[in-house]
């Protein structure tokens, strides 16, 4: 059963573990340079789904920023699916998550997203509050992560594979 | 403390006496005291002091030091670690010192990067040349060959022909590339290539490609259509809603790009709505496989060739008939030169005609020659090839022949004639007698005669007949006078005398001129008398002339008839004169 390829965008603020959370899912064909260089990085990575054809998720890791620049919204074009990226210890790169999250539905409206919170080996240093999550919880699927130790990492990539095959 | 001394001698002696305290002249016993309250202290003290000077003394040392210290952190477990240490710094001082001294570092890796330029420029002359010492060892086979026709016909170069059929290329993948998502639509890859990670390559080559056209193009129109990385090549034909990437190795024609246009048009023509999510994926499959990418290519170069002018088959086969034109009336002359030529051979006196070898480098006449037949070379050098001739020598029975051979043999001279009837030689004219008697031996020698006729006529001797006639035109004018009638005047002796001697010597001359020497007296007379008494005065006194000479041996001598005009001489004398003059 061939795997179908679906086109999956990280994004984040800087220093959230996009990159991290990639390294720890996948075995990079690229190095990390071209995300300073030319600002993403692309992976790919087949999810099996138990009786589903398996799917493909080809993983544009897109350099942090607070922003998406035009060059960023062209590296949107076509995703499928959204996988933001916040740092539980640092709360305001929830909000710059969720703003970016905001720009990327005026190009991508219906595309699938999901949240990872990371960093969940530093949870005693979380300044998100465990409120704010339920709260978000309500409207995204979040999943908290470690890249460190991979804790929540599958999951959080076989939901979004999960969700694009349904 | 210190300030407690109490042993000073240059104290003021204004000087209150010092509050009572331990005996000044103790001095040991102060030290003993001090080093009782402070004596920790003093040697905590004295080891700073100690470990200041170290350190000032490392310090001032370690310059000449630090080299050592690197080579032996160098050796063993060690060295990895000064690696590591040293990376970043070295690294960063090498980045100040471009920024700063880029001439020494220019000066520095000169040595270094133009041997290294020189290399690869001499690896890639090296692939030329190589290349075409492949063209040039193929100019003399039929594919060389071919490429020169081709060349001929296309008016194309022969050294483009023969670049655009030597420099190698491959296809190395074949990507159909989902423009706004970069997924891969559908892809094709050379057999025995390592497997990769295609979606990740077609993601960053789209993002590249975005990258580039944010960062470079001024509008939409700006893409990222080609890289090239060593020998590597990577074109993108860009689509509307989907790109088709090609990984090249090698040089590729300029016509495979054209039909990959064409390939990613005609994916698009067939689907309205290109996406990944349609059923199509891997319909497009047999549009993109390399090996029938590079075949079609190269298809299309020889089909796009220029249609080759009429003009050049015309001029071809016009020249062919007038080839074939030209062979067959020189073929016509040559037959008819050979055939005149075997006619005058054939009817050629001395000669035998067995064959004539018509090469194409020249012409072999083969026959018997009769030593004495006319040179056949003047014959050959009118053909129309080389000609040589290959005889052998044989004695003709031609007449002809038989007549020149008698003539060569006999040594006849040109006063002779010659000529053969039916094995009959006749000579004629006129030759001197010993020529005419060493022929008549010799004629029935001479191969092909079976008799001779002799009528050749016998030569007087000229200087004989000469001499002969000399004498005769002097001998009338030796005269034998008389004194009266037949009486000889006294004089007469000595004339008579003088013709005896030139008689003598006619006679002598005419042997060998082979004249008969014969002579006649004859008489003259004087004024008086009459005609009848001076006839027979004439006659009497030739008479006696021969009567004279006679008598002194010379006897061929006759009385001539009488003769009237001799009267005229008005003298009375007798002389002689010879019967028949010589010629």
């Amino acid at each position: 059963m061939s795997a179908v390829a679906r086109k999956v965008c990280m994004i984040g603020d800087f220093g959230v573990g996009k990159t991290s959370l990639v390294a720890r899912f996948v075995h990079s064909t690229f190095s990390d340079k071209y995300l300073t260089t030319i600002g993403v990085k692309v992976d790919s990575k087949e999810v099996a789904l138990p009786g589903r054809a398996p799917c493909k998720l080809v993983l544009w890791d897109i350099a942090g920023r607070s922003h998406l620049d035009a060059l960023n919204m062209t590296y949107l074009r076509g995703a499928a699916a959204l996988l933001l990226v916040a740092d539980g210890t640092r709360e305001r790169s929830l909000n710059a998550t969720l703003d970016l999250l905001m720009q990327a539905r005026t190009l991508l409206p219906d595309a699938v997203a999901v949240l990872a919170v990371n960093k969940l080996d530093l949870v005693e240093q979380w300044e998100v509050a465990p409120s704010a999550l339920a709260e978000l919880r309500r409207t995204l699927p979040v999943h908290e992560t470690s890249a460190r130790s991979g804790e929540g990492v599958e999951a959080a990539f076989s939901d979004i594979a999960a969700r694009l095959a349904a | 403390m210190r300030n407690a001394d109490t042993g000073g001698g240059d104290r003021p002696s204004a000087v209150p006496a010092p509050v009572p305290t331990l005996d000044a002249a103790d001095s040991g016993g102060y030290e003993r005291l001090r080093r009782l309250l402070i004596g920790k202290e003093l040697d905590a003290l004295d080891a700073l002091d100690a470990r200041v000077d170290t350190l000032g003394r490392s310090q001032s040392e370690l310059p000449a030091r630090l080299p050592d210290a690197i080579l032996r952190a160098q050796e063993g477990a060690g060295s990895e670690r000064i690696t590591a240490a040293l990376a970043r710094p070295v690294a960063g001082a090498l980045g100040t010192a471009v920024r700063e001294n880029r001439q020494v570092i220019v000066d520095v890796l000169f040595p270094v990067i133009g041997p290294a330029i020189r290399k690869a420029i001499a690896e890639a002359l090296r692939a030329l040349v190589a290349d075409l010492n492949r063209a040039l060892e193929s100019s003399f086979t039929p594919r060389g060959i071919r490429w020169r026709i081709e060349a001929w016909r296309s008016g194309v170069p022969y050294a483009e022909i023969v670049l655009k059929h030597t420099l190698r290329y491959g296809i190395d993948h074949v990507f159909l590339i989902e423009r706004d998502s970069g997924l891969v639509l559908d892809r094709e890859s050379a057999p025995h290539l390592p497997v990769l990670d295609a979606d990740a390559i077609a993601g960053m080559l789209t993002a590249i490609g975005e990258f580039v056209r944010d960062s470079v193009g001024q509008d939409e129109s700006g893409t990222l259509d080609a890289a090239r990385v060593g020998e590597h090549l990577l074109w993108v034909v860009q689509g509307p809603r989907a790109n088709l990437a090609c990984f090249i190795h090698g040089v590729p024609p300029a016509r495979l790009h054209a039909l990959l246009e064409q390939r990613l048009e005609a994916i698009h023509a067939e689907y309205d709505e290109i996406s990944y999510a349609d059923e199509g994926v891997g319909e497009w499959r047999h549009l993109l496989q390399p090996d029938a990418l590079m075949r079609d290519a190269r298809a299309g170069d020889e089909a796009a060739a220029p249609a080759a002018s009429r003009w050049p088959i015309v001029l071809l086969a016009l020249a062919a008939l007038a080839l074939i034109a030209w062979a067959i009336v020189r073929e016509r002359r040559e037959a008819s030169a050979l055939a005149e030529l075997r006619a005058e051979l054939s009817s050629r006196p001395g000669f035998v005609l067995t064959g004539i070898d018509a090469r194409r480098d020249g012409w072999i006449v083969h026959g018997l020659a009769d030593p004495d037949a006319e040179p056949i070379a003047p014959l050959l050098s009118r053909a129309p090839h080389r000609a040589t001739l290959d005889a052998s020598g044989y004695l003709s029975t031609d007449d002809a022949i038989i007549a020149r051979r008698a003539r060569r043999l006999l040594d006849a001279p040109s006063t002779v004639t010659t000529s053969v009837r039916d094995g009959i030689l006749a000579l004629g004219g006129h030759a001197s007698r010993e020529w005419i008697a060493a022929a008549r031996e010799r004629a029935a020698w001479v191969p092909g005669v079976r008799s001779a006729d002799f009528a050749v006529a016998a030569e007087r001797d000229r200087a004989a007949s000469e001499a002969l006639s000399a004498i005769a035109r002097a001998m009338p004018e030796r005269v034998v006078t008389f004194a009266r009638d037949t009486e000889p005047a006294p004089e007469s002796a000595a004339v008579v005398d003088a013709i005896v001697a030139d008689a003598r010597r006619a006679e002598a001359l005419g042997k060998t001129a082979g004249v008969g020497i014969a002579w006649i007296a004859s008489g003259t007379n004087d004024d008086p008398g009459s005609e009848a008494v001076n006839a027979h005065l004439r006659t009497e006194r030739a008479q006696w002339l021969v009567d004279a000479l006679r008598a002194r041996g010379v006897a061929n001598v006759a009385v001539a008839s009488d003769d009237p005009s001799l009267a005229e001489a008005h003298r009375r004398g007798a002389f002689i004169r010879l019967a028949v003059p010589p010629r």
